[in-house]
């Protein structure tokens, strides 16, 4: 069996008198940067404060570098679980200087130690120098990154990271997420991001997994969550596409209002059946050269390309991608060709 | 890690064991004065119900309609114009308006009967002008029910100009340009946007200053109007007659809980017009020529005569009349006390504060609102309440002693142990207010960080939470300590009989006539009330 740094089993958690969690298990390897994603209430916050030791379980087990830290009836305290984490609040203590909150859980190192450790992360989170400056004079993402340096300073087994930077303007947003990636990585620390930004899950995760109602929907890398998602709303809910209606006619095509589509593996479908094909923008190009054409019904600019809506001649819209240069008027009939590596279907 | 760091979840402990206590303790005198509602009436009450009680129904009501009026006539144009023009000395006068504050209306009223006497300075000065009579008689007639109401006014005109000033400035710039651009005048704007959406808050104001107007003992029986707590003051010690006095409070308490309820849902309304846009104060009108001298004016008023005036004069007759020397026992024994009790009320606030943010809950929700109850009790009411029940705990005291030959003695009525427990029931929402405030600003995240970075709980209280509050702390002793030094019917009723207070020695002198004498420890409460004013004015505007 492979190691798992964190594992959990089989937990059930409440939130004031409300299941929100049930039977709920995931583990992650060494060095590994795990996400939770998933929309707002589907209790992946309740599972990070479960993890840290704020909450009390109602059934399962939470296992840390093979140590058990919390079941319904014990939990390891929250100061002794070496877990580190990072707020949504950013939390940075307001009357403390830079150096002294990133040296906060540093008690008992000694003193060359502490400064040593301080000036490494401050370096690493491009901040040298600002060790005497207080939290209040620094940009919104400079704190958070603080916060990030002070909870690793402890060199912890594992990092929880709660929504941290949906404070942040979306631009900074998607930098961090990149960022926060690199700097873990290098450090080597396990760490669990929670989030309901799929750019962002995508940007700093290894593996993804997707939560709804309590569950665990798929856990898998974000190339794959994208191409090959398991279920209509994972599809949904980590980028735009449509559902098409579509009958299977052989274990590895289906015949649709786009014609007959084959790809290379099998579908698990028994041919007659009707099923729905889940068709993403970048499955649908637009080619000046191709035959096939549809009518453009509405269009997005977004700056590197294109995002087209065309109606094909049986009514069905879809999104298709274009390169940035090629502006069509609304209204005009543009030629489409289909580019799919794989067939997403779904039972009707 | 050791086995001893895992803990089970805790359950019951010290903390909501001293909550529930303290709970129970301030419902004590509620639950004793209502409680006689169904003992049935005394004669005495019959007598009340022909005689006064329509009476002091009538004057409560009378001086609460008027002081409303008063309160909002100097406090709402004074917030107007504060918060929307820029003028000479706007700035001094937006904190200047603020120090009647610090006056207990009583000590307004004996200094400016004081000044308003027959031979005192101002009339004598009329007469031998000639003055006409209709000048001369109002000011003659101090001592009645509107003027209580203007005394009642001056000091408590602050608590609208403060949240009226507070709803102006917090309006949004934009939503008074977005009435422009929809071609609305100045006037219309102010009138449709302005007012309404400070109404909630002006309401709230006002609906404290009839609170305290309702509870005020000192100033109306200096004055000779009747109303209900001069009415249960006479129950009890005039006719001797405890189910009356409960009976009456019971009336006035309900009046006042019904002011609170009023209150409650007129402030949870005021949170919701606050907006984080442009603020007002950022597009205000400079003004010059006679508007500007108006605008001064109407500032300039309500603080001389509610801080300026009084103030001078009693620092006049301290300085030159008074004698000092008998002072100092007095005022050592007022500190003294004062600091004791609000040092107890903020410990046990501190405990209440915790219990609430470790273990929250809906029941533990309910006991702390239960607390906060406690300010809303005339002074006079928790008086009561707390004299009946500790009396008859010392008559059953000293019946189970006599046996033993110990002599019949008040073992806590009489005592500083009655009135301490009286100041803790009133004024525990004083502190519980502010310190949930200074708390409520140290995030739940703040703690969990502390905790993962492995402090323990007592830790977190230690090196983050200590340096975190402590300027809620010490304003929550501050504001307790003014307030126990100000309280004058609950210390008149309860103290032991040897004992004197600042408040209490104001009072007899002032019932001697010994009005003059009465400067000094009156103008010794009346300092000690500045500092919480000026600190949490110096607060306010820093943040």
């Amino acid at each position: 069996m492979e190691t798992a740094a964190l594992m959990i089993r089989k937990l059930r958690l409440c939130y004031q008198d409300t299941r929100i969690v049930d039977d709920f298990s995931l583990s992650l390897k060494p060095q590994e940067l795990g996400c939770l994603l998933g929309p707002s209430g589907c209790g992946k916050s309740t599972l990070l404060r479960a993890i840290a030791g704020f909450q009390e379980l109602l059934e399962g087990e939470i296992w840390l570098d093979n140590q058990l830290l919390s079941t319904p009836h014990q939990r390891v305290l929250p100061e002794h679980r070496g877990v580190g984490m990072v707020f949504q609040d950013i939390a940075l203590f307001p009357h403390l200087t830079l150096a002294d909150n990133i040296a906060f859980g540093l008690t008992g190192w000694p003193e060359r130690q502490q400064t040593q450790r301080v000036n490494e992360l401050l370096e690493l989170i491009g901040l040298s120098g600002f060790d005497q400056r207080y939290p209040h004079e620094l940009s919104g993402g400079q704190q958070q990154r603080v916060a990030l340096a002070r909870a690793m300073a402890p060199k912890p087994k594992l990092l929880l990271l709660d929504e941290p930077f949906s404070g942040l303007d979306t631009e900074l947003r998607g930098r961090l997420a990149s960022e926060v990636r690199t700097i873990l990585k290098s450090d080597g620390i396990c760490s669990l991001l929670v989030t309901h930004d799929q750019r962002e899950a995508f940007d700093f995760a290894d593996r993804i997994a997707v939560m709804h109602q309590g569950h665990i929907c798929q856990f898998d890398t974000p190339f794959n969550l994208y191409h090959e998602p398991s279920s209509p709303f994972v599809a949904h809910f980590v980028g735009p596409g449509e559902m098409i209606e579509a009958r299977v006619e052989g274990a590895r095509s289906v015949s649709s209002p786009l014609g007959l589509l084959t790809n290379d593996k099998d579908l698990g479908f028994a041919p007659g059946s009707e099923v729905q094909l889940f068709l993403r923008p970048d499955d649908l190009i637009h080619d000046d050269d191709s035959d096939y054409t549809a009518t453009l019904v509405g269009k997005h600019f977004r700056g590197a390309h294109h995002l087209y809506e065309v109606r094909l001649d049986h009514g069905v819209v879809l999104g298709c991608f274009a390169p940035s240069h090629h502006d069509h008027a609304i209204g005009e009939r543009i030629g489409v060709s289909l580019d799919i590596e794989h067939l997403v279907v779904f039972p009707k | 890690m050791t086995q001893s760091s895992r803990r089970p979840v805790p359950r019951f402990n010290g903390l909501l064991m001293t909550t529930v206590v303290a709970a129970l303790c301030v419902a004590l005198p509620v639950l004793v004065v209502v409680s006689f509602v169904i003992t049935g009436v005394s004669d005495a009450w019959n007598h009340l119900l022909e005689t006064l009680l329509g009476r002091y129904a009538l004057n409560s009501l009378l001086l609460s309609t008027l002081v409303a009026t008063g309160v909002v006539i100097l406090g709402v144009p004074a917030a107007w114009i504060i918060s929307f023009y820029r003028f000479k000395g706007r700035g001094i006068l937006s904190w200047l308006l603020l120090l009647p504050m610090a006056y207990p209306a009583y000590i307004l009223a004996y200094t400016y009967t004081g000044v308003l006497d027959y031979s005192g300075p101002i009339l004598t000065t009329m007469r031998e002008i000639s003055a006409p009579a209709w000048a001369m008689d109002p000011l003659l007639n101090i001592r009645s029910l509107p003027g209580a109401a203007i005394m009642l006014s001056l000091v408590l005109y602050p608590y609208v100009y403060l949240l009226a000033r507070a709803a102006f400035m917090d309006q949004s710039a934009n939503l008074m340009e977005a009435a422009y651009t929809l071609g609305q005048s100045r006037s219309r704007v102010f009138m449709r946007i302005v007012i309404p959406m400070a109404r909630p808050a002006i309401a709230a104001g006002t609906l404290l200053a009839v609170m305290e107007t309702l509870a005020d003992f000192g100033t109306v029986q200096f004055f000779g109007v009747q109303t209900f707590t001069t009415g249960i003051v006479r129950t009890y010690y005039g006719f001797g007659d405890t189910v009356g006095a409960a009976q009456l409070s019971t009336l006035l308490l309900g009046c006042v809980f019904f002011l609170v309820i009023f209150e409650k849902s007129s402030r949870s309304r005021v949170r919701y017009y606050s907006d984080r846009l442009r603020k007002l104060n950022q597009t205000s009108v400079t003004l010059g020529g006679w508007r500007q001298s108006v605008a001064q004016l109407l500032c300039v008023l309500p603080v001389c005569f509610g801080f300026l005036l009084p103030t001078g004069i009693l620092l006049y007759w301290a300085f030159f009349f008074a004698e000092l020397q008998s002072m100092w026992n007095l005022i050592v024994s007022s500190f003294f006390l004062a600091g004791f009790a609000s040092l107890l009320i903020v410990c046990v606030a501190l405990i209440i504060c915790y219990a609430n943010r470790l273990y929250p809950s809906t029941w533990l929700n309910y006991a702390t609102t239960f607390v906060g109850l406690g300010y809303a009790l005339p002074g006079v009411v928790v008086a009561i309440g707390v004299l009946i029940p500790f009396g008859a705990f010392d008559r059953g005291f000293s019946e189970l002693l006599r046996p033993f030959g110990v002599e019949p003695s008040l073992w806590l009525s009489g005592t500083l142990i009655a009135l301490v427990f009286a100041y803790l029931v009133r004024f525990l929402t004083v502190a519980t207010g502010n310190l949930t405030s200074g708390l409520s600003r140290v995030r739940p995240s703040i703690d969990q960080s502390g905790r993962l970075l492995g402090l323990s709980q007592m830790g977190v209280v230690r090196k983050l939470h200590i340096p975190l509050i402590r300027g809620s702390v010490f304003t929550a002793l501050l504001v307790c300590f003014v307030d126990i030094l100000k309280e004058l019917p609950a210390t008149l009723i309860l103290r032991p009989f040897d004992f004197n207070t600042l408040a209490v020695k104001a009072y007899e002198l002032a019932g001697d006539e010994r009005l003059i004498d009465a400067a000094v420890p009156s103008l010794c409460i009346v300092l000690v009330g500045l500092l919480p004013v000026v600190w949490l004015n110096r607060s306010v505007t820093r943040e």
